[in-house]
């Protein structure tokens, strides 16, 4: 059973005439990694608000068709999302990074030693153990990043949301925060990500959802970002689109290691 | 145009956050026209040294100049006059109620009149295309375009020196091919052209000179393909290849091209002479 169901969902932000999400239909499984592509515009940040019960409910407007979500409210078992503007999701009631990352956990009224248990593996998790001690407000935009995914995660939801979770990571980051999602995987935890790091995909995502202007257009595995039809919208990968330019025939490969098995054949 | 040209000039910086280091003995100097990338892990100091440039912080220790102006008298509001900037987050920045009204901004704060206002944000409008979006308000618009519309507004104040950090992040491929023409012509024109970024793809694309802070300090300066190009200079500063370079080294690629075009088109070339199309 999905453990997430948008079934033609529509959506208005409040005052606006056009729908930012046009009959919408995703279902994601437990264990499922999702990955929302799509230009600027397309609604990828739209439907995980929705997704994450936030609209309408508090950014307002109008919404119709249904969401089923099958877990617990918020935290634990529950769901959570990290916005693509770190520094709005802070709690501004911590003075450590350890007290920020415990905030969510503390507030679902875990023992102590299970609190500290789940914020030690997330800071670990996202190779920032060595800022426990640090300030937020001192954190570059990165580690703020960082910092706010690991006080997601611990709190152990069953439904993660993230809308651009490496756009402002170095390499080593975005390598963390991915191998981190296909953990949470792992652990039967969905998650589903709004990205412009296509290149990531191939070895993160289970299925791939290409939106264009608040519409799901196509649904499919990572393949999907080696069509022409991707490269064509700005949205395969990097190795595609080379692939593509240099006029070599389809498919296309989707990586470097793709292109380089090819190429000996 | 630049309404003056100036060289930006750092002089043995440093700077700390109280007790914790940010920058350490920096120096270098960027000429007119010249287009530099700004690299380094998450915490390394490229923000804080953006905001040195535009006098929102100022050294602990060395110089910061631009041009004959050192920045330790000076406020963000006077430098403004040479420094534009678009900082993390530009698109949460805008206020004003069309986006015409917000790129004015800054040339009206500059005491300009009326019809060098409109020229300069016509021009600014124009070279990031977004002249069809002028009467619109900021916040109808989506994010990224915002983030257009703050570079914009530094355009408009035909600053000597631009510095951006993570122009970008949250673009999709066909905007950030705008930001590119839209810098390289600031850059022909003489303007200094100072970038932050993780987005080393985009960097191949536009900027020529490698900059990377490590804990810091300036571990690298040098043109910026002969750093690209070398995993061994790029791992231990926290650095990966772009795609594109790792797709030409892994293929062996004569030349090892690093701009995705280039990649293309030395992929085609090669594949022809092997006789498989």
């Amino acid at each position: 059973m999905a453990r997430l169901t948008l079934e033609r969902v529509s959506f208005w932000y409040p005052a606006t005439e056009r729908p930012a999400l046009r009959d919408a239909s995703l279902a994601v499984a437990p264990g499922e990694v999702v990955a929302l592509v799509g230009n600027v515009g397309a609604g990828a940040s739209t439907l995980l608000l929705v997704a994450a019960d936030l609209a309408p409910r508090v950014v307002g407007g109008i919404i119709k068709g249904t969401v089923d979500f099958r877990g617990r409210g918020n935290g634990e078992g529950g769901r959570g999302i990290v916005l693509p503007t770190p520094w709005t999701q802070l709690s501004g009631m911590a003075f450590t990074v350890r007290d920020e990352v415990a905030f969510g956990p503390a507030n679902l009224g875990w023992p102590r030693e299970r609190i500290a248990g789940a914020v030690d593996r997330a800071l670990d998790a996202l190779g920032i153990g060595a800022l426990a001690a640090r300030d937020p407000a001192t954190l570059s935009g990165g580690e703020l990043q960082r910092v706010v995914i690991a006080g997601i995660v611990a709190m152990e939801p069953a439904l993660v949301l993230l809308d651009e979770p490496t756009a402002e990571l170095d390499p080593e980051g975005a390598g963390l925060v991915w191998r981190l999602v296909r953990a949470l995987a792992g652990d039967g935890c969905s998650v589903v990500v709004a990205t412009s790091d296509l290149n990531a995909l191939p070895e993160v995502a289970h299925r791939i959802v290409w939106m264009e202007d608040g519409a799901v257009r196509r649904i499919g595995d990572p393949a999907l970002l080696a069509e022409n039809a991707l490269c064509e919208a700005g949205l395969a990968t990097t190795v595609a689109d080379v692939w593509r330019t240099a006029r070599l025939g389809a498919p296309y490969p989707l990586t470097v290691a793709q292109a380089e098995e090819r190429w000996r054949q | 145009m630049a309404a003056v040209s100036a060289e930006l000039r750092f002089g043995q910086v440093s700077f700390s956050y109280g007790t914790v280091p940010a920058l350490r003995d920096v120096s270098f100097a960027l000429a007119p026209g010249e287009r530099a990338a700004l690299l380094g892990r998450n915490g390394a100091g490229k923000s804080t040294l953006l905001r040195l440039v535009t006098g929102l912080l100022h050294p602990a220790a060395g110089k910061v100049s631009v041009g004959d102006w050192d920045t330790s008298g000076r406020t963000p509001e006077s430098l403004a006059r040479r420094v534009g900037s678009v900082f993390q987050h530009a698109d949460q920045q805008l206020f004003a109620r069309s986006l015409r009204d917000d790129v004015a901004f800054g040339p009206r704060a500059l005491g300009l009149a009326a019809a060098e206002v409109a020229r300069r944000v016509d021009g600014a409008l124009a070279a990031l295309e977004l002249s069809a979006h002028a009467a619109e308000h900021p916040y109808d618009l989506p994010p990224a375009f915002r983030k257009l519309a703050a570079l914009a507004g530094a355009f408009a104040l035909e600053p000597a020196v631009l510095v951006l950090d993570e122009p970008t992040a949250g673009l999709d491929r066909p905007l950030r091919a705008r930001v590119a023409r839209a810098l390289s012509e600031r850059a022909a024109a003489g303007v200094v052209v100072l970038v932050a970024t993780h987005d080393l793809a985009f960097a191949a694309e536009v900027l020529e000179r490698g900059l990377v802070l490590d804990r810091g300090r300036l571990a690298w300066d040098a043109p910026l393909a002969a750093l690209l190009t070398s995993s061994e200079r790029l791992t231990p500063l926290g650095l990966a290849p772009p795609v594109g370079a790792a797709l030409s080294a892994a293929l062996d690629l004569p030349g090892r091209p690093v701009r995705e075009r280039d990649v293309a088109h030395t992929l085609a070339r090669v594949a022809a002479a092997r006789g498989r199309v």
